[in-house]
């Protein structure tokens, strides 16, 4: 969260009509939109990441929505995405859902629908973003630690007392106290436990 | 020359004398003269001349002949009736032969008969009389009489079998007009019904919507001398149709002037009715493989139409919205508003091109621009690769000459290969998902459509028998399209083949002849 930037819908498919009135749509609710009418121009496009939500066409020539999905996923992506769908295709939307997609929405659609579906959309992608840039901080704090630092906040998570702590590092009790408290303090944590959670946060994923 | 025979009887005046014998030398000359047998018998019918023409004639001798009964040279039971026949006459005066002459049978000296011509005159003034006999071999006529009877009734035989008629019309009026047994049934009419003139025949006659063709034929033929080759239907009295085959030709004379008209009939009413079963079965089955093409596409258009309609709702849905805010754009509203209008005529048009290419119609040939027909095709086949995501590249070669074909059977044909290529390529990786449709003018002055993929391709087995009808390789499939297509094509006057496509897939091509009216016709509109 460098900077605060306003979400903005992107929305891909290949029909002009109803890219085009998707792209009102979203203006006469004063979301920024932006429309590509392929995948591969959704994927060339310069977007730096910027938060938001992907509207996209399930069927598409040459590269389908689905098969766009898969791309962005290689890509680590983590914008969430609304399926259309037309009648049909609900296998397809299960795939889609399976492949991480957070909802569909079936053509002909009320607007309130898709809106609210967006609304959710942009609340996930803030979430996750939020998440995302909790963690870079938690790692931050972490890659501030001494190594001695580090071995203490293992053992304390792994949840030792001091005494059996300064037994193992072989240091004296005093020692790994004055270690812990630096520890909570370099960590911003309030409590055991709220270390505990930001270091599980930031770790399990990885294993 | 009944006067000019005596017999030779003594006469006192020496210059009568004189006079008898220079007739008797000319009568002699006269009987030995004539081809035909003359034989003079007395009362009793003993034969007393014979001549050359005679001994010729039945085989005996004067010598022989003179002096025997005339019943030798008749066969059983003339032969015995003859005396009775002398006896007759005399007795009641009444001539059966005399002077009338008839056909009788003849017997030769072999005993052969034949059939021949008999003309009796009583020698005047002869007391008992005498009669001259004329007797002509008439076998060769006889023959002649029989194979031209048989010759007429095997034609008039052939004529009914075959259903076909002729007549002859004597323009110069030189001879009685002909018209032959068959011509008066075929068209129903009485053998002492009047002939009909031409113009009451079109009016009357004719199917209405044959008759200017023919009437134009006719004066066409009238007008340049030409031969009348026509099909058409006649209305009979009774309401049923027929269908004719008719062929004129004018003969002139040495003078260049229309002598007469010779013509024939053939009533093909049959064979056209047959003929008429088989198309329409053929075109039953043509509707019915475009019906399940369709069916196989009723996915996609449904896609398709519910494209614009979402849109439409969707702009709608944006207009409520920015009328509610009050600083709202109008030109936002009026865009939207006419994105609404488009929409709805595009969902109107996928529609109406839905319906032109299901709808069970009569087969109607016309000058096609194939450009332009790849364009009206583009909305079904496009919905269709756009569902199993693939593109449709569409490159016609610009400036192509005008077929003379039936729009929607050609759009059918298209349609069903594109069908096959997108069903080729449903396991292909994207970036191969490619159908090309493309069009252009060969070397040979035909147009060729080619369909090309890159999908599985073709198994070597599966080619053998690729264009049989109910073959299919794929569930649910006919195996009607690629035959029908093939015989839509055929009837066209084209070709329909497959050949690999470079890299993987396969093309499959097919030519339309460019229609030669067609072509002058397009240069002129360029």
């Amino acid at each position: 969260m460098i900077k605060e930037t306003k979400p903005t819908v992107f929305v891909v498919d290949d029909d002009a009509a109803v890219r085009d009135s998707l792209r009102m749509l979203l203006k006469s609710v004063g979301l920024p939109v932006e429309v590509f009418e392929s995948g591969q121009e959704f994927l060339d496009a310069e977007r730096d990441d910027r938060p938001g939500c992907l509207v996209l066409d399930i069927r598409m020539p040459g590269m389908s929505g689905l098969e766009l999905q898969v791309k962005l996923n290689e890509r680590h992506s983590i914008l969430p995405i609304i399926f259309i769908t037309g009648h049909g295709d609900v296998p397809m939307a299960v795939e889609a859902m399976q492949a991480g997609a957070v909802d569909f929405i079936q053509k002909p659609f009320r607007d309130q629908d898709l809106l609210d579906r967006i609304n959710q959309a942009l609340e996930k992608d803030a979430g996750s973003r939020r998440m995302l840039a909790e963690r870079n901080m938690i790692r931050k704090r972490l890659e501030s630690l001494t190594p001695r630092e580090r071995e203490v906040l293992d053992l304390v998570v792994a949840g030792k007392a001091n005494k059996v702590i300064a037994g193992d590092l072989n240091l004296s009790q005093r020692t790994v106290e004055i270690h812990r408290a630096r520890v909570m303090e370099k960590m911003e944590a309030h409590s055991l436990a709220h270390l505990v959670r930001m270091v599980l946060e930031v770790e399990r994923p990885e294993e | 020359m009944p006067n000019a025979k005596t017999k030779k009887t003594h006469h006192p005046a020496a210059d009568r004398s004189v006079r008898a014998s220079a007739m008797e030398q000319e009568f002699r000359a006269l009987l030995d003269a004539a081809v035909n047998a003359i034989v003079v018998i007395n009362h009793r019918g003993i034969i007393e001349e014979f001549s050359l023409a005679a001994e010729r004639i039945f085989g005996y001798t004067a010598t022989e002949a003179v002096g025997r009964n005339v019943s030798l040279l008749m066969p059983e039971p003339f032969r015995s009736a003859h005396d009775g026949y002398l006896e007759r006459y005399y007795a009641t005066g009444e001539a059966r032969i005399i002077g009338v002459g008839r056909e009788v049978r003849a017997q030769r000296k072999d005993g052969t008969t034949f059939a021949a011509d008999l003309s009796v005159g009583r020698v005047s003034g002869t007391e008992p009389p005498r009669f001259v006999g004329i007797i002509r071999d008439i076998t060769a006529r006889k023959i002649a009489e029989e194979r031209l009877q048989r010759s007429e009734s095997e034609l008039r035989l052939a004529q009914e079998i075959a259903n076909l008629g002729n007549y002859v019309i004597h323009l110069d009026q030189g001879e009685r007009d002909y018209r032959s047994p068959q011509l008066l049934r075929v068209l129903g009419m009485d053998e002492s019904a009047p002939p009909v003139p031409p113009e009451e025949y079109f009016a009357r006659w004719v199917h209405p919507a044959d008759a200017d063709r023919l009437r134009d034929a006719y004066r066409d033929m009238e007008s340049s001398g030409g031969t009348l080759d026509i099909e058409y239907r006649l209305i009979m009295p009774d309401g049923s149709e027929k269908h004719l085959h008719h062929i004129a030709q004018t003969v002139y004379d040495e003078h260049g002037r229309p002598a007469k008209r010779i013509g024939t009939i053939h009533d093909i009413t049959d064979r056209r009715r047959a003929e008429d079963e088989a198309r329409q079965l053929q075109e039953r089955l043509t509707h019915f493989a475009r019906l399940s093409t369709m069916g196989e596409m009723a996915a996609g258009l449904a896609h398709e139409i519910n494209q614009p309609l979402s849109a439409i709702a969707t702009y709608a849905q944006a207009c409520q919205r920015f009328i509610r805010q009050p600083d709202h754009d109008d030109a936002d509203i009026l865009e939207s508003l006419e994105q609404i209008n488009a929409q709805a005529l595009r969902a109107g048009e996928v529609i109406r091109r839905l319906r032109n290419f299901v709808k069970n119609r009569e087969v109607k040939r016309e000058p096609v621009d194939c450009t332009k027909l790849l364009e009206d095709l583009r909305t079904l086949a496009e919905t269709d690769a756009r569902l199993h995501n693939i593109w449709l590249r569409i490159e016609p070669q610009g400036n192509l000459p005008l077929v003379y074909a039936d729009p929607i059977q050609l759009q059918q044909v298209i349609l069903n290969l594109v069908r096959n290529a997108i069903d080729a390529m449903a396991e292909v990786p994207e970036p191969r998902r490619e159908v090309m449709l493309s069009t252009r003018l060969t070397g040979e002055g035909e147009i060729e459509v080619v369909v090309a993929d890159h999908g599985t391709g073709l198994a070597p087995e599966a080619t053998e028998h690729l264009f049989n009808p109910f073959f299919t390789t794929k569930t649910g499939g006919t195996g009607l399209g690629l035959a029908i297509s093939r015989s839509i094509v055929r009837a066209h006057g084209g070709r329909l083949w497959h050949t690999p496509n470079e890299g993987s897939g396969a093309r499959f091509h097919f030519t339309l002849p460019v229609s030669p009216a067609a072509v002058s016709a397009g240069s002129k509109d360029e």
